[in-house]
C-alpha cells in the first residue's frame, strides 16, 4: 500500500461524498454525505501521517473527528426540528427563508 | 451732572421703567400703577433732556462718547454710545415730551382697557421712548440701525395691541414686513460702509461711489419707515392701532426717525448728488400723491395718516434739496402739531366712539376744547402764517427756490394747497355743521385728556419762533425773508381753507373727491404689494416647498428605495435549496482548483 | 490640575450609570437623578468658562489619559474658546431640556437614561483634543437619536406625489419609524466618510498619531487635504443640514419629542458645524482655503433655500426645524468666510441659534401637548389662554429673524460683515434676504398661532406654562436678551480662539481680506 493509492482511495471516497449530497433529497443522506466527505479528508490526514511521519497528523484527526461528531450532532437535532416542524426529512421543504 | 450721564438717564429711565414692569408681573397686571412706573420713566427722561437744553444754552460743548460693543482682536468692530450736540439734544426734548403728553393722555383714553392689557399698553410704551432715544442719541449708524429696528419692534406690537381683531393682526405684521423689506436697504448700507471705511461712522468719506451706494441704501431705509410712495402702504393699515399710538409712533417721532437718520448722515449724503436728487423727488411725489389720499378718506384717523405721509414727503423733499436743517425745522414742528392733531382726533373718538366723519359733525359745542386744539393743530398744519407749520413749510419750501428745483416747488405748493383743502374738510365735517346722532352725547375727557392738547397746542403755535434758535444748534443759516416763497404758500394755505368753506361748508361733496374715490389709487399700490407677496413669496416658497419634500428628499427616499430593490433582486439569487448550494460549492472549489493547475 | 473637562463628561454618563439601578416607579427619583446630572455638567462648564483664561487663549485645561498608546490613541482632555461657549450651550440645554420633558410618561427611566448618553457624548466632542475620541463621541451622540425619536417621536402622513412617488409605497414617509431610519442612515453615511477622512489624517500625518494638536503641526499634502476636506465637510456636514443633506432634519424634528428636538437642533446640528471648522478648516487648512467659495456657495443656498421651505410649511414643528437648516446655512457661511468675523460670527450664531431653536421646540413642544395639534391652521388665539407662551414665542420669532438686541442680531450681522469683507462679497445678499423672509415666516406663525379672537370649544381652556415648564423659556428667553446686548461675554472666548487658528490659512486666502 502506498501513499498514492491511500489518496487515491480519500479522493473516491469524496466523490461518492459530493455525489450523495447532490442527488439526494433526505436530509439524513445529505448528513451521511457530508460525513463521508469529512472522513476522505481525515484519511488524506492520517495517510499522510502514516507515510511521512510526525504524530501532528493524528493530533488533527482525532480533534478533526470530535468535531464532526458534535456537528452531526448538531445536523441531527436539525433533522430532528425539520422532521416535527414538516413531517418529513426532505431538506428542499426548509426554504422559508427565500420568501 | 455730565452730559454723557443724562443723556444716559434719558435713555435708560424708560427701560428702567419697562424692565421694571415686565419683572414684576403683579405690578404689570395691576393697570394703573403700570402707568405711573411708565410716567415717571418719562418724566426722568424729559427732565434730564431738558437739562441738556439749558446746559446747551449755557454754551455746554457737543459730546460723544463710545464704548466698544462687538469686538475682534481687542479691537471695536461696532461701538455702542452717546453723542449729544445739536441734532440730538432738540430731538430728544421733542420726542420725550411729545411722549409724555401721549402716555398722560392714555391714561385717560385706554382706561376702559382690562387691567392686563392696560399695563402691557404701558410697558410698550417705555420701551418705545427707550429704543426711539437710543435712536436719538446714537453715534454712529449701527446703533441708530439697532434703535431703529427697537422701534420697528415696539411699533409691531403697538399696532397690534388689539390682537384680538383679525385686521390689526394683520396690520401689525404688514407694518413689520414693509419696513423690515426697506431695512435689509439700511443692513446692505451699513455692510457696504463697513467694508470701504472699517466702521458705522456718518462722518466717513468713502468717495463719491460708494457714498451714493451707501446713501442710496439708507434711503430704501427712509422710505419704508418714513411712509414713502411705494413703501406707504403700511402707514394708514398702522393707525388699526389705538389711537395715542399713531400720535406717538405714526405721526410724531418713529416715522421721523427716517428724516432724522437723514439729518443725522447728512455728511454722507452731501456726498451723493444722485441720491439727493432722487430723494427730492420721491418727497415732493409723495407729498402730492398722499395729500390727494388724504381728501377722500372717510376715517379720520386715515385722513391724519396721509398727511403725514404727504408731510414727510415734505420733509425728504427739503433733504433731497440739500437742506437738512429744513426737513430738520419741518420734523419738529411736525411732532407737535401731527401729535396734537392726532390726540384731539382721539379725544373725539373718545367721545363718539367711531372713527367716521359720517358719525361726527357739529361737535364743536360739545368738545370746545378738543375743536379748539384741533383747529389749531389744522391751522398749523395748513401753514396759515404765524402758526409752527408756516415756517418749517416755508423753510422746505425755500429750499427748493434756492435750487431752483421749480417742478418739485410747484408739485408742494399744490399740496400745500391740497393740505389745507383736507384739513378744512375735516373740520368742517367733525366739528361744524348739523349735530350727528353719536354726537349728542359727546363731552370732553378729564384732564389726563385735555392736559396735553393744552401743553401740545403752545409748541403747535409758538415752535415756529424756535427756528432761529434751532439753526444755531446745527449750525445752519435760517432767516426769514419777504420773497416769492412765503407769499405763494400763505397764499395757497389761505385758498385752500377758503375752497373748502366753500365746498364743504354747505355739507357739498368736491367733484375732485369723486373722481379721486374712483381712482382708488391707495389700493392700487396695496394690491401691487399683495400680489407680489402672493406670488414672489408664497408661490416661491411653495414652490421650494414642494422641491424639497418631493425633489431632494425623494430622491433619499429613491435611494433608500433602490437599495432595499436591490436587495429584493439579490435575494432571488437564495433559492432555498441546499442542494443549490452545494453545487455553488463544488463549482466553486472546481474553479478554484482549475485556477490553481493553470497557474 | 483639576478634572474639570472630565467631570463635565463624566457627570451625565454617570447619572445615567445611577438611572440604570433606580427602579422605573420611582419617577421623581429619575428626574432628579437626571436633573442632578445636567445641573453638575452646567456648572462644570460655568467653572471652565471663568477659569478659561481669555488673554492667553488655545487650549487649556489640559488631562491626557493613554487609551490604546500603540495605535496613538489618547483620551486628551482640552478646551478652547470655540469650545468654551459650546459647552455653556449644551449646559444649558440640557438643564432646560431635562425640566421641558418633566411630564414624559412612557417608559420614562430609558427616555433619560438615552438624552444622558447623548450628551455627554456632545460634551466629549467639544472637548476631546484626540480625532478618535472625537470621532467616538461623536458616534455615542448621534446614535442614541435613532431610539428616542423611533420610541418617543409623533407620527404623520405625508402624501405621495412628485416623480419618486413609487418610492413611497416603501416607507411610511413622516412616521417616526421613517424620521429615525433616515436620520441615523444619513448621519451614518457622513459619519463613514468622517471614518474615510480620519484614518488617511492618520496615515499620513507621519506619526501615527489621532492627537489633534499633532495634526494640526502636521503639514499634509495637498493631494490628501483635498479628498479629507470634502469628506469632512460633507460627512459632518450632515450633521450640520448642508444643502442637499439637509432633508433628514425636518422630518427628524418634528417627529422627535420637545427635548430631543432641543438638543439635536439646538446641539447636535453644531457639532456638525464644529467639526468642519475644528477638524476641516483647521487641520487642512490648504484645501479649506480652495473649498471654501464652495461651502459658502451651498451655505447660501441653505440659507435662503431653507428660509424658503420653512415659508411653505403648515406644520408648526416643520416651520422650525426649515428655519434650523436656514440658520445652519449662516452658520456655514461664516465659516466659509474665512475672516474672524465669519468664524467669531459663525460660532456665535452656533449659540444664538442653539438658544433660540430650543426656545422654539420647548414652546412648540408645550403648544403641542395642550392642544395636541401642530397644524398652524388649526390654531389662532392662543395668546388669549397661554399669554406667556406667546410673549417668550414672540420673543424666539425675533431673535431667529435677527432684531438687534437679541443675540440672533450680534451674529448673523457678524456673519454678514465677515461675507462682505471676504472674497465673494455677494453672499451678504442672499444672507440678507434669507433673514427677510425668515421674518415673513416667524411673524406670520405668530400671527396664526397667538393672534385672533380668543380660541373657541377645546382649546379655550389651555393653561399657559406652569411648574418646571417655567425653566426653558425662561432661562433662554433670558440668555438671547443678554447675548444680545452684551456679546462680550461669549465673544471674548470665540474671539480668541478664531485668531488662534486663523493664523493656519494659507496666506493666499488671508490675502482676499481686506483689512480697512
Amino acid at each position: 500500500m502506498t501513499l498514492a493509492s491511500c489518496l487515491i482511495l480519500s479522493a473516491a471516497v469524496l466523490c461518492v461524498g459530493i455525489y450523495g449530497l447532490l442527488t439526494r433529497k433526505q436530509a439524513v443522506a445529505m448528513l451521511l454525505s457530508i460525513e463521508l466527505m469529512a472522513n476522505s479528508a481525515n484519511m488524506v490526514f492520517a495517510s499522510y501521517g502514516h507515510f511521512r511521519g510526525g504524530p501532528s497528523a493524528q493530533v488533527f484527526v482525532l480533534f478533526a473527528l470530535a468535531i464532526t461528531v458534535a456537528e452531526v450532532a448538531v445536523g441531527l437535532a436539525l433533522v430532528m426540528l425539520l422532521y416535527r416542524r414538516h413531517g418529513d426529512t426532505a431538506l428542499d421543504l426548509a426554504s422559508e427563508a427565500r420568501q | 451732572m455730565s452730559a454723557v450721564t443724562l443723556g444716559l438717564i434719558a435713555t435708560f429711565a424708560p427701560l428702567a421703567a419697562a424692565l421694571l414692569l415686565w419683572a414684576l408681573v403683579p405690578l404689570r397686571h395691576r393697570g394703573a400703577p403700570a402707568a405711573w412706573v411708565t410716567l415717571l420713566g418719562s418724566v426722568i427722561a424729559l427732565a434730564a433732556s431738558v437739562k441738556l437744553v439749558i446746559d446747551r444754552l449755557g454754551g455746554a460743548p457737543d459730546v460723544r462718547t463710545t464704548i466698544p460693543w462687538i469686538e475682534e482682536r481687542g479691537r471695536a468692530m461696532a461701538e455702542l454710545g452717546v453723542q449729544l450736540d445739536g441734532v440730538s439734544v432738540p430731538m430728544l426734548v421733542i420726542v420725550c415730551l411729545v411722549a409724555l403728553c401721549v402716555q398722560l393722555f392714555s391714561v385717560a383714553y385706554m382706561h376702559d382697557e382690562p387691567p392686563r392689557a392696560f399695563g402691557r399698553y404701558f410697558t410698550l410704551h417705555a420701551l418705545f421712548l427707550f429704543s426711539m432715544n437710543v435712536v436719538v442719541v446714537s453715534p454712529n449708524l449701527l446703533q441708530l440701525f439697532a434703535g431703529w429696528e427697537l422701534v420697528g419692534l415696539t411699533s409691531y406690537l403697538l399696532i397690534g395691541f388689539y390682537f384680538a381683531k383679525p385686521s390689526a393682526a394683520q396690520a401689525a405684521v404688514k407694518a413689520f414686513w414693509m419696513t423690515k423689506l426697506a431695512d435689509m436697504g439700511f443692513l446692505f448700507g451699513l455692510l457696504v460702509l463697513y467694508v470701504n471705511t472699517g466702521g458705522f461712522e456718518w462722518t466717513a468719506v468713502p468717495g463719491t461711489a460708494i457714498a451714493t451706494w451707501v446713501t442710496a441704501l439708507l434711503f430704501l431705509a427712509v422710505v419704508g419707515k418714513s411712509a414713502q410712495f411705494p413703501l406707504h402702504i403700511w402707514l394708514p393699515d398702522a393707525m388699526e392701532g389705538p389711537t395715542p399710538v399713531s400720535a406717538l409712533l405714526h405721526a410724531a417721532t418713529m416715522v421721523a426717525a427716517g428724516v432724522f437718520l437723514v439729518v443725522r448722515a447728512d455728511p454722507l449724503f452731501a456726498q451723493a448728488p444722485a441720491t439727493r436728487e432722487v430723494m427730492l423727488w420721491i418727497g415732493a411725489s409723495t407729498a402730492v400723491f398722499a395729500a390727494g389720499l388724504a381728501l377722500v378718506q372717510k376715517d379720520i384717523k386715515k385722513v391724519l395718516a396721509f398727511s403725514t405721509c404727504s408731510q414727510l414727503g415734505y420733509m425728504v423733499a427739503a433733504l433731497g434739496a440739500g437742506q437738512a436743517f429744513a426737513g430738520f425745522f419741518h420734523l419738529g414742528t411736525h411732532a407737535f402739531f401731527k401729535a396734537l392733531l392726532f390726540l384731539a382726533a382721539g379725544s373725539v373718538i373718545h367721545a363718539v366712539h367711531s372713527n367716521s366723519l359720517d358719525d361726527m359733525g357739529g361737535l364743536r359745542k360739545k368738545l370746545p376744547l378738543t375743536t379748539a386744539a384741533f383747529v389749531i393743530g389744522a391751522l398749523s398744519l395748513a401753514g396759515v402764517p404765524g402758526f409752527a407749520g408756516f415756517f418749517s413749510k416755508d423753510l422746505v419750501l425755500g429750499a427748493l427756490e434756492g435750487k431752483a428745483s421749480w417742478v418739485p416747488w410747484a408739485m408742494l405748493m399744490g399740496s400745500a394747497f391740497l393740505t389745507a383743502f383736507y384739513m378744512g374738510r375735516v373740520v368742517i365735517k367733525a366739528f361744524w355743521g348739523a349735530e350727528s346722532e353719536k354726537a349728542a352725547h359727546a363731552h370732553e375727557g378729564g384732564l389726563a385728556m385735555t392736559g396735553p392738547l393744552v401743553a401740545l397746542a403752545l409748541p403747535s403755535l409758538g415752535a415756529g419762533f424756535l427756528g432761529g434758535w434751532l439753526a444755531t444748534q446745527v449750525r445752519a443759516e435760517y432767516h426769514l425773508h419777504l420773497g416769492l416763497t412765503p407769499i405763494a404758500a400763505s397764499a395757497m394755505a389761505l385758498l385752500g381753507i377758503g375752497a373748502a368753506i366753500m365746498v364743504f361748508g354747505k355739507g357739498g361733496q368736491a367733484p375732485l373727491v369723486g373722481t379721486l374715490e374712483k381712482l382708488d389709487a391707495f389700493s392700487l399700490v396695496d394690491k401691487t404689494w399683495a400680489g407680489a407677496y402672493r406670488i414672489g413669496l408664497l408661490g416661491v416658497s411653495s414652490l421650494a416647498g414642494w422641491i424639497d419634500r418631493y425633489l431632494i428628499d425623494g430622491l433619499m427616499n429613491f435611494t433608500g428605495w433602490a437599495a432595499l430593490e436591490g436587495g429584493a433582486s439579490a435575494r432571488k439569487l437564495q433559492t432555498g435549496l441546499v442542494r443549490d448550494y452545494a453545487m455553488l460549492v463544488v463549482v466553486g472549489v472546481l474553479v478554484l482548483v482549475l485556477i490553481g493547475v493553470l497557474r | 490640575m483639576n478634572h474639570l473637562l472630565a467631570t463635565i463628561v463624566a457627570a451625565p454618563a454617570i447619572a445615567g450609570a445611577v438611572l440604570l439601578v433606580v427602579p422605573s416607579t420611582q419617577r421623581l427619583a429619575i428626574r432628579v437623578v437626571s436633573l442632578l446630572g445636567a445641573l453638575v455638567s452646567l456648572g462644570a462648564s460655568i467653572q471652565i468658562a471663568l477659569q478659561y483664561d481669555r488673554a492667553t487663549g488655545g487650549l487649556q485645561l489640559l488631562e491626557t489619559v493613554p487609551l490604546v498608546p500603540s495605535l496613538g490613541i489618547h483620551l486628551k482632555l482640552a478646551v478652547d474658546g470655540w469650545g468654551v461657549a459650546l459647552l455653556l450651550l449644551t449646559g444649558v440645554i440640557i438643564v432646560t431640556g431635562v425640566l421641558a420633558s418633566w411630564s414624559v410618561e412612557r417608559r420614562d427611566k430609558e427616555f433619560f437614561l438615552l438624552l444622558l448618553v447623548l450628551v455627554a457624548g456632545v460634551f466629549g466632542v467639544f472637548v476631546s483634543q484626540d480625532l478618535f475620541v472625537f470621532f467616538l463621541f461623536y458616534e455615542i451622540a448621534v446614535l442614541p437619536m435613532y431610539l428616542l425619536i423611533g420610541i418617543w417621536g409623533s407620527s404623520h402622513e405625508v402624501p405621495a406625489s412628485g416623480p419618486f412617488k413609487f418610492a413611497w409605497r416603501r416607507f411610511a414617509v413622516g412616521s417616526k419609524e421613517y424620521a429615525a431610519m433616515k436620520l441615523t442612515l444619513m448621519l451614518l453615511v457622513g459619519s463613514a466618510a468622517i471614518l474615510v477622512a480620519m484614518f488617511l489624517l492618520w496615515g499620513n500625518s507621519g506619526a501615527r498619531t489621532f492627537d489633534l494638536q499633532v495634526l494640526e503641526a502636521t503639514k499634509f499634502p495637498i493631494g490628501v487635504q483635498h479628498v479629507v476636506f470634502p469628506l469632512v465637510w460633507l460627512g459632518f456636514g450632515t450633521l450640520a443640514g448642508v444643502f442637499p443633506f439637509h432633508t433628514w432634519s425636518p422630518d427628524g424634528h418634528a417627529s422627535a419629542p420637545t427635548a430631543v428636538s432641543m438638543l439635536h437642533a439646538g446641539v447636535l446640528m453644531k457639532l456638525g458645524a464644529f467639526g468642519v471648522l475644528r477638524i476641516g478648516m483647521v487641520l487642512v487648512p490648504d484645501a479649506a482655503a480652495w473649498w471654501a467659495p464652495i461651502v459658502g456657495g451651498v451655505a447660501v443656498v441653505n440659507v435662503l433655500y431653507g428660509a424658503l421651505c420653512a415659508a411653505s410649511q403648515k406644520d408648526l414643528k416643520y416651520i422650525v426645524a426649515y428655519s434650523s437648516v436656514s440658520h445652519m446655512g449662516v452658520v456655514m457661511l461664516g465659516i466659509a468666510t474665512l475672516n474672524a468675523a465669519g468664524w467669531n460670527g459663525a460660532v456665535y450664531q452656533m449659540v444664538a441659534h442653539g438658544i433660540m431653536t430650543g426656545l422654539f421646540f420647548a414652546l412648540v413642544g408645550l403648544v403641542y401637548e395642550r392642544a395636541h395639534t401642530r397644524a398652524i391652521a388649526k390654531m389662532g388665539g392662543f395668546a388669549h389662554v397661554m399669554p406667556v407662551v406667546a410673549g417668550f414665542f414672540t420673543l424666539a420669532c425675533l431673535s431667529s429673524l435677527g432684531l438687534p438686541g437679541t443675540a440672533g442680531f450680534i451674529a448673523e450681522f457678524m456673519v454678514f460683515a465677515g461675507a462682505a469683507k471676504g472674497a465673494n462679497a455677494w453672499w451678504a445678499v442672499p444672507g440678507v434676504l434669507g433673514a427677510f423672509v425668515t421674518a415673513v415666516y416667524v411673524l406670520r406663525a405668530c400671527k396664526a398661532i397667538f393672534w385672533g379672537p380668543a380660541p373657541a370649544g377645546e382649546y379655550s381652556h389651555l393653561e399657559d406654562v406652569r411648574r418646571t415648564e417655567w425653566a426653558a423659556p425662561l432661562v433662554l428667553g433670558s440668555l438671547l436678551v443678554v447675548f444680545g446686548f452684551w456679546p462680550r461675554l461669549l465673544l471674548d472666548f470665540i474671539d480668541v480662539a478664531s485668531q488662534g487658528y486663523l493664523g493656519r490659512l494659507p496666506l493666499v486666502a488671508l490675502a482676499q481680506v481686506v483689512t480697512p
